[in-house]
């Protein structure tokens, strides 16, 4: 038997298919560009952090206009990664002395240049899905409410995009390998300055992506973030920076890429006047209505005989607000039992996203106000209220207390929960579960004496049950204005508290 | 025989240094050797060819295409292959990364059959075994393969070569004459190079620059035969002689013009290489 070799026949190139040799190489790009280890090493990081907290983020009840700027700062270490890589990409022909090698072969430099922003771009989709990824699970969380922005989302993989073809027009400008550093650190400190805090919202919105100071939660109607405009400008600044990257490199002599630089331009000079305008006025308007007359603004429902008035946006937390209201109400003894209660979600839009207003305790009997997060301390610190309304009677009576009273308010809004030791904790200020501190709630904070802590802590070591038939049994008394800690200590069957019981 | 490669006048300065000064040529199948000394302009023809840098004057065609035209440059390319002088790699690259990018450069677009064609090149090159190390780890006559065989990807009509055997082994040097003949089988192929052994193997015609200009242009043998009868050997170095060096027989070989009753000796290609240069304003490299 022989066996017979046979000599492959060369393959020659398809004509004019430049086009295509593009698109080729700018998978060989992307494929070395997306495993060079800077870029591992970012998308690893973004996507272990992005991970390690959305998996507890807002504690399981994010709002969606604030789950989508959340997804914008880990995209930046992949940009600047990209940055690095790309520029150092480019630069490789001339680093090692193969720019007159390659210059002879049929795909021009300028189409190297489009290869290798492809590649950037490819690194950017590959964010947007990350984004997508981030997105679709906060909106899939069961107490997830509002509205994504696609403005906000797509700033993140825009961010890659403008960082990454930067990184490529610099390497067309300068063939020092120390320039894409340099301009890192030249980044950093013009994302310093722009962002600081006395700077105006023009200047703020040119930066990549743009924060805000303030954990409040808004109707996403009322941000007033111009986040299209921002996506139509970092848009624009791509498109820039990638034309004249084609321009430097040869293609200054077609048509299309002169004009599609001078398109590229105009619509970042329109994305970034149209960002800085500020807020508008229809948009300051309803935050104004939204923060002094919220009930005009809202939806009413009626659940076991209390009545919720939300905003749009909020009505499927409802059931949430509805059960703990309801865990509060079966542990009030006398007339509290039945007294109608109407729970308000009350915001204070004024000032946007630019600080945390306090806002004021309602003094309509049997209102409770609610706010706009949920999950985690916002839960004690709403059956807190709940507690405080149906003992005091207004929210502002309940923070003017300082009695013996706040052992059994404390007692309701704690009873029911899980682990309401933990829980007594962390609704503290001071996250003890001694001595004297204040509540934390949506509006004025109530306040502990140490006495009452004691005599707190004590009850909550003892069976619900139990507790629940002498509260009950004991409810006129232990519900007087001025009733003392010694005093309920002696109707609940405690021993006198040891500690101090004066107020803060 | 319609010629491959069809040049006339070729001129080209850089700054106040002629260096080449109109040139023509007509090359055709086969493997053809340019040499001269250094600063012939050697390098620059072969880069005005690969279209590297457009001549001041006159005008040449590769396969009828006029690289002065953009549509004829890219033509001219795609029926290109071009070895630089001490060409650059990508060091982080493996062989076949390497020519496959090359390939693709080379608008070789659909994948599985560049990814034959790279790996067809590779094994013509004899670097089959290692096409999966990565550049830096390869010797120096390795890489120079690497280069031939990205050279090579796409069966170019044009084959350009400049000094591809500089700094090799014997041994390695042998191997790349044998990739170099295989080479020159069906294409044009224009060697330059410095070593009259590789023409004398290698090339079916050979033309000697100097200076910027063709100073002869034939077969080996017409350039051997420039020399018949004026190389001679003697006990002493010829003081007539153009130049003469000491043999391994402790006799000197002398190449000029013999004196009467001379011993005459067999010409090489070099001794009619040297006689050529003879009267150029350069330097004899014997």
């Amino acid at each position: 038997m022989t066996a017979a070799t046979e000599t492959p026949a060369a393959v020659t190139a398809v004509p004019r298919a430049s086009g295509a040799a593009v698109i080729a190489l700018a998978r060989f790009e992307t494929r070395r560009l997306l495993l060079r280890a800077p870029v591992l090493a970012a998308f690893a990081v973004y996507i272990g952090w992005t991970v390690w907290r959305t998996r507890t983020s807002w504690d399981g009840f994010p709002a969606l206009q604030d789950a989508d700027r959340a997804t914008q700062g880990g995209p930046l270490l992949v940009g600047l990664a990209v940055l690095f890589c790309a520029n150092h990409a480019v630069l490789r022909s001339r680093r090692h002395d193969t720019d007159r090698h390659l210059d002879v072969l049929v795909v021009q430099p300028w189409r190297r240049t489009v290869a290798h922003l492809l590649s950037v771009a490819a690194a950017a989709l590959l964010t947007g899905v990350c984004v997508a990824g981030q997105f679709t699970w906060e909106a899939l969380k069961p107490g997830a409410v509002g509205h994504g922005s696609p403005g906000e989302l797509l700033a993140g993989p825009l961010s890659v995009l403008v960082l990454g073809t930067i990184g490529v027009l610099l390497a067309r400008l300068l063939t020092s390998p120390f320039a894409a550093p340099l301009l890192i650190v030249l980044l950093f400190f013009l994302h310093t300055v722009a962002t600081a805090p006395d700077n105006g919202h023009t200047v703020r919105w040119l930066v990549l992506t743009v924060g805000e100071n303030t954990a409040t939660t808004l109707p996403s109607d009322l941000l007033g973030r111009p986040a299209a405009w921002h996506a139509l400008y970092l848009t624009g600044l791509a498109l820039t920076a990638a034309l004249l990257a084609v321009l430097v490199s040869g293609g200054a002599r077609l048509r299309t890429v002169r004009a599609g630089v001078v398109g590229a331009v105009a619509l970042t000079l329109v994305g970034a006047v149209a960002q800085g305008q500020g807020v508008s006025r229809e948009t300051t308007e309803a935050r104004v209505r939204a923060s002094a007359a919220p009930e005009k603004e809202q939806k009413c429902a009626e659940r076991d005989g209390t009545t919720y008035c939300v905003f749009p946006e909020w009505t499927v937390r409802t059931d949430d607000w509805a059960e703990a209201v309801a865990g509060v109400r079966s542990l009030a003894g006398g007339a509290a039992r039945d007294r109608p209660l109407l729970v308000r979600q009350r915001i204070e839009a004024r000032y946007g996203l630019d600080g945390d207003a306090a806002i004021a305790p309602a003094t309509r009997p049997g209102q409770v106000t609610v706010g706009t997060a949920w999950g985690g301390n916002r839960v004690p610190e709403f059956t807190a209220a709940v507690a405080g309304v149906l003992v005091a009677g207004t929210e502002a009576k309940a923070g003017a207390m300082c009695d013996g009273r706040m052992v059994t308010v404390m007692w309701m809004a704690l009873a029911g929960r899980p682990d309401p030791v933990a829980d007594l904790r962390r609704v503290r200020l001071d996250d003890s579960d001694r001595g004297s501190a204040i509540v934390l709630s949506q509006t004025e904070p109530l306040r502990m004496t140490a006495a009452q802590t004691e005599l707190v802590r004590e009850l909550l070591r003892r069976p619900e049950r139990e507790v629940a038939a002498k509260v009950k049994a004991e409810w006129a008394g232990l519900t007087a204005p001025k009733v003392t800690s010694d005093q309920v200590a002696a109707l609940l069957g405690l021993d006198e508290p040891e500690e101090k019981d004066e107020c803060l | 025989m319609t010629p491959t490669v069809s040049a006339s006048g070729l001129s080209l300065r850089y700054g106040g240094t002629r260096a080449l000064d109109d040139v023509s040529l007509r090359l055709s199948t086969g493997v053809t050797g340019l040499l001269g000394p250094n600063g012939a302009g050697k390098t620059t023809l072969l880069r005005v060819l690969a279209t590297a840098v457009p001549a001041d004057r006159g005008a040449f065609t590769v396969l009828g295409h006029d690289p002065g035209t953009s549509r004829g440059r890219q033509e001219l390319r795609r029926n290109l292959g071009y070895l630089p002088q001490t060409p650059g790699f990508h060091p982080d690259f493996t062989a076949f990364e390497f020519v496959d990018y090359v390939a693709i450069l080379k608008e070789h677009t659909d994948r599985a059959a560049r990814h034959r064609e790279v790996r067809r090149v590779l094994d013509e090159a004899g670097l089959g075994d290692v096409r999966g190390r990565r550049i830096r780890k390869l010797s120096g006559g390795m890489r120079q393969r690497v280069a031939l065989a990205a050279a090579l990807v796409g069966d170019p009509a044009f084959l350009v070569l400049d000094e591809p055997t500089v700094g090799l082994d014997p041994e390695q040097r042998m191997r790349f004459r044998e990739l170099i003949a295989r080479a020159g089988e069906g294409r044009t192929v224009l060697l330059s190079t410095h070593q009259t052994e590789d023409v004398a193997m290698l090339c079916h015609r050979v033309v000697v620059l100097a200076e910027g200009t063709v100073r002869f242009d034939g077969t080996p043998a017409e350039l051997t035969a420039r020399a018949a009868d004026r190389v001679w050997s003697s006990a002493e170095r010829d003081p007539g002689a153009k130049a003469g060096w000491r043999t391994g027989l402790g006799t000197f070989r002398n190449v000029g013009d013999p004196p009467a009753g001379a011993d005459l000796l067999e010409p090489t290609l070099e001794d009619g290489y040297l006689l050529t240069l003879d009267g150029a304003d350069t330097e004899v490299t014997a």
